[in-house]
């Protein structure tokens, strides 16, 4: 049961009573009498709760940064009216709105409620419980209860970078020369003989079969197809860090636009980022001060934009995630659904606080690709951590597959770099020149490993990730 | 949103070959059972049934009434306590009414078997009215005397007997003077006093007292008796230093109840002095205070706001369903380490790293852009950027290869100067 602000007006008033009362005794003992008796035929007349029946439906799935709606259908099997409020508990990222409904179910009818919910996290949302305060005529008491309605969304990653994939799809036309411009393909793979028709480049001519018939006669080419490539995702504690600006505002985090408005969207949830940034040196903008978007988060945007890429390239794609151990993986998925069984699989993951375990990631990568593939790791080029972990293992994956290591650099330490002028400034560009030598010491020692290394700002990860799948592919080193 | 908007975008990219910027539309096709989506362990049918999971009446009282055994036993014990304990209230010290422990009615019940009148009162007026030349006054720690008390006390006809401490001795009894303090114990008369010879021992101690002249002094504890005797003109004057041995507690210990009566009730007349009961203390007029110039109905009228205060918590304080915890994500920026050690580079002022750290970020970005290959020696760089730059060779070789700055605005400089330096390689 619950009371209302009634009860509370009807004791003050009682107080007025009792001040005047030529008995003031007798009358607190009337008027609490009169208040319980109120009471009680208000929770005895109030529709009862417990027989209510709720049903679900709606969406399943939503991409982080949009709003998904889930319908709420109350049905009052009793034989009383149902007036009263309804909230539906969902955990604070779901940023379900609004927090509680008005409701109003006549008996043996039924009614829908909708729900909006706009996540503020990855990963799977849970409700929690549906509690119903049912009034009662006199609205001084109220019958509450609960009830499990169970419901699950999916916040999939944003993919945000697949405003890139037109640009680079007609890149890769223009590889397998299927561009309208009608260069020849770059590719190293041999496709086709034509006749020669002018304009062609005189260099693929093929004299022998030339010779055979009486026409001339060109190769064409195209890029290799049926490639193998193998993102592989650390989910270890170097993913956990935030770098750049996070495009859709998370959890305890402003958006960027509405920054200047004030409210947080993610106030509830409870994250401080104020406590983190407080006592930087001044001088950098609050964008630089804010938490941003882990490097995970980044590491899907640009897997996401090479999966398309690549399964539009005739490229057969897998996935997995690892940190101490295999996460998850995605494989033989085809080229139409590969998408959404990556976002599927990438959605509950975050980063674990634990160290990566690269030796046993490569272990499982020998496992599961027996074929020659492209292994794209999405890691951070921490020099401790990858010296101690990934260099030691390296050569056993190097020598099978063609290993790239993509990672996202952190703008927040160019921005230090560049600070002068005091000597607080100065000590935080060495430390961050610092930083920056580490991760070009690394990277060189990767590249005379045979590795490829792409080290791109958050933003530009997914289209220099792509960028480098392109040029392996015109250089037919796939 | 529609989740197919990824299925879409698949499409677009693989098998149809459109130009993949639908990938952003708004798709429309409903989600089918073949949707790899809905693989991933999400299916379930629609219209997923709900469950109470408040709890019912009958669980309320099973998870209840194991608690509300306890509650009942406890109030039972309590109840059984106060009316085993007797008057209820708080004890009033050697009241001839109260029969606690502390109080004294044992030995008024004993006193009256004898047929002696105990008249008790409550205030020094009262006393003095009811004492007459054949009464025994009984003036007993318990009763807050007042020097006004005193004075009207002084000059009643008929004994007087003073237990405890220091009752206003030089009003009340002229002549008798306290020394000290001892222990109540057990003690001996040791004196010649008829009521104490006869008694024997006695619970007693308290205040000691030097015997005036013509006074008999009994249970010494040391030199000093804690029983004197006197006579003042025609009455005799009684003071005890302790009244303990009155007590319901110890009456019936050693020569105590014999001692008591002895004294008590040597006249047929006991006028007993006690305190007032708690609520009249104040009845005298302009002793008043604030709190009995209230109305009663104002006191009753904050009992019941306290009542719409409870109601009003209730009510704000009722939540409208759980609190829904989540895990939340560890938020740590990437650039902590970074900032991490400048502040170490701050508090350790520490130039040297600072400026080799600033230098080699030079030297990594600027060598290449002058055609050396990265091996080059220190020599061939001083030259070849002095030359480019049109700097004198020394000036930049101690920049880039002298000692660390002697303080922080040399560090200041230094970093100014590289970045000059890289600035004219850049623009040439």
């Amino acid at each position: 049961m619950a009371l209302t602000g009634r009860a509370a007006l009807l004791a003050l008033l009682g107080t007025l009573v009792v001040l005047f009362a030529p008995r003031p005794g007798p009358a607190v003992a009337g008027v609490a009498l009169l208040l319980a008796a109120l009471v009680a035929v208000d929770l005895l007349l109030a529709g009862g709760v417990r027989p209510l029946r709720f049903t679900r439906s709606g969406d399943r799935l939503v991409r982080l940064g949009e709003t998904a709606t889930v319908d709420l259908i109350v049905e009052n099997p009793g034989r009383r009216r149902v007036r009263g409020l309804l909230r539906d508990a969902w955990p604070p990222s779901a940023g379900a709105a609004p927090r509680r409904f008005a409701l109003d179910v006549p008996a043996g009818e039924r009614r829908r409620l909708t729900l909006t919910l706009t996540p503020v996290r990855r990963g799977d949302r849970e409700a929690a419980a549906v509690t119903v305060r049912s009034l009662g005529p006199l609205g001084i008491a109220a019958r509450q209860g609960s009830h499990r309605v169970p419901w699950s969304v999916r916040v999939l990653p944003p993919f945000l970078s697949r405003k890139h994939l037109p640009a680079k799809l007609t890149r890769l036309r223009e590889l397998e020369g299927a561009h309208p411009s009608m260069v020849r393909g770059q590719g190293t793979e041999f496709d086709s003989l034509r006749e020669y028709v002018p304009g062609d480049d005189v260099r693929s001519i093929d004299w022998r079969a030339t010779a055979r018939r009486s026409d001339v006669v060109v190769r064409t080419w195209r890029p290799e197809r049926d490639r193998r490539v193998l993102i592989v995702l650390d989910t270890g504690r170097t993913s956990a860090g935030r770098v750049g600006t996070a495009p859709v505002p998370l959890a305890g985090q402003e958006d960027r636009s509405s920054a200047g408005r004030g409210a947080g969207l993610g106030g509830p949830s409870g994250v401080l980022p104020g406590g983190l940034s407080g006592g930087l040196p001044g001088g950098r903008g609050g964008a630089g001060t804010a938490p941003g978007w882990p490097r995970l988060d980044w590491s899907m945007d640009a897997a996401l934009l090479l999966a398309a890429l690549a399964a539009r390239a005739g490229d057969r794609v897998d996935f997995m995630a690892h940190d101490r151990s295999v996460r998850a993986w995605v494989s033989g998925a085809g080229r139409t659904e590969l998408l959404s069984s990556l976002v599927n699989a990438m959605a509950p993951i975050e980063a674990e606080l634990v160290e990566a375990d690269a030796a046993d990631m490569v272990a499982a990568v020998l496992a599961r690709a027996r074929r020659r593939c492209l292994v794209v790791l999405l890691t951070d080029l921490n020099a401790a951590s990858l010296e101690e972990g990934l260099l030691p293992v390296l050569p056993q994956l190097s020598s099978r597959h063609l290993v790239l290591l993509a990672a996202a650099s952190d703008p927040q330490v160019a921005a230090m770099a560049a600070g002068r002028g005091t000597p607080e400034l100065v000590y935080d560009a060495a430390a961050a020149e610092r930083q920056s030598a580490d991760r070009r010491r690394i990277t060189a020692r990767l590249r005379r490993q045979g590795v490829e290394v792409v080290d791109a700002a958050p933003e530009q990860l997914a289209p220099a990730l792509a960028d480098a799948y392109l040029a392996l592919k015109a250089a037919g080193r796939l | 949103m529609n989740p197919a908007d990824i299925t879409d975008t698949t499409d677009t990219t693989g098998a149809r070959g459109e130009t993949p910027a639908g990938a952003g539309h708004t798709g429309t096709n409903p989600m089918n059972p073949a949707d790899p989506m809905n693989s991933a362990g999400l299916a379930a049918a629609p219209g997923t049934g709900s469950t109470s999971v408040s709890p019912t009446a009958a669980s309320l009282w099973r998870g209840g009434r194991g608690a509300l055994l306890v509650a009942l036993i406890v109030v039972a014990a309590a109840v059984a306590g106060v009316l085993l304990g007797g008057t209820g209230g708080q004890d009033r010290r050697l009241d001839p009414d109260d029969t606690s422990l502390s109080g004294a009615g044992a030995l008024a019940r004993l006193l009256e078997g004898r047929g002696v009148r105990i008249a008790r009162v409550t205030s020094a007026a009262e006393a003095r009215t009811a004492a007459t030349a054949d009464s025994t006054l009984l003036v007993t720690d318990a009763f807050p005397l007042t020097a006004g008390d005193a004075s009207r006390l002084a000059g009643t006809p008929g004994d007087l007997l003073l237990v405890g401490g220091d009752r206003r001795l030089r009003t009340l009894a002229p002549g008798l003077r306290a020394t000290g303090e001892a222990r109540t114990r057990s003690r001996e008369p040791r004196c010649a006093l008829p009521a104490a010879a006869a008694a024997g021992s006695v619970h007693l101690g308290g205040t000691t007292f030097a015997v005036p002249r013509g006074g008999t002094g009994c249970y010494p504890a040391g030199d000093d008796p804690t029983l004197v005797g006197y006579r003042d003109g025609d009455r005799t004057i009684t003071a005890v230093g302790d009244g303990d041995f009155m007590t319901n507690l110890r009456l019936a210990e050693d020569g105590n109840a014999a001692l008591a009566m002895n004294l008590a009730g040597a006249r047929p007349t006991l006028v007993w002095l006690v305190p007032p009961p708690p609520g009249e203390a104040a009845a005298e007029p302009g002793e008043q205070g604030i709190y009995d110039l209230v109305p009663p109905g104002v006191r009753w009228a904050v009992a019941q706001l306290a009542l719409a205060v409870v109601l009003l918590a209730l009510w704000r304080g009722r939540r409208l369903g759980p609190v829904v915890a989540e895990r939340l994500p560890v938020v740590v920026r990437a650039a902590e380490t970074a900032e991490g050690r400048a502040r170490l580079y701050r508090a350790r002022r520490a130039r040297d790293r600072a400026a080799a750290a600033l230098r080699e970020g030079f030297a990594d970005r600027v060598v290449p852009r002058l055609g050396l290959p990265s091996a080059a020696g220190p020599d061939a760089r001083v030259s070849a950027l002095a030359e480019r730059t049109g700097q004198a060779a020394p000036q930049v070789a101690s920049a880039l290869y002298g000692p660390p700055p002697a303080d922080d605005a040399g560090l200041v400089a230094l970093a100014a100067y590289l970045d000059m330096l890289e600035r004219q390689v850049r623009d040439s």
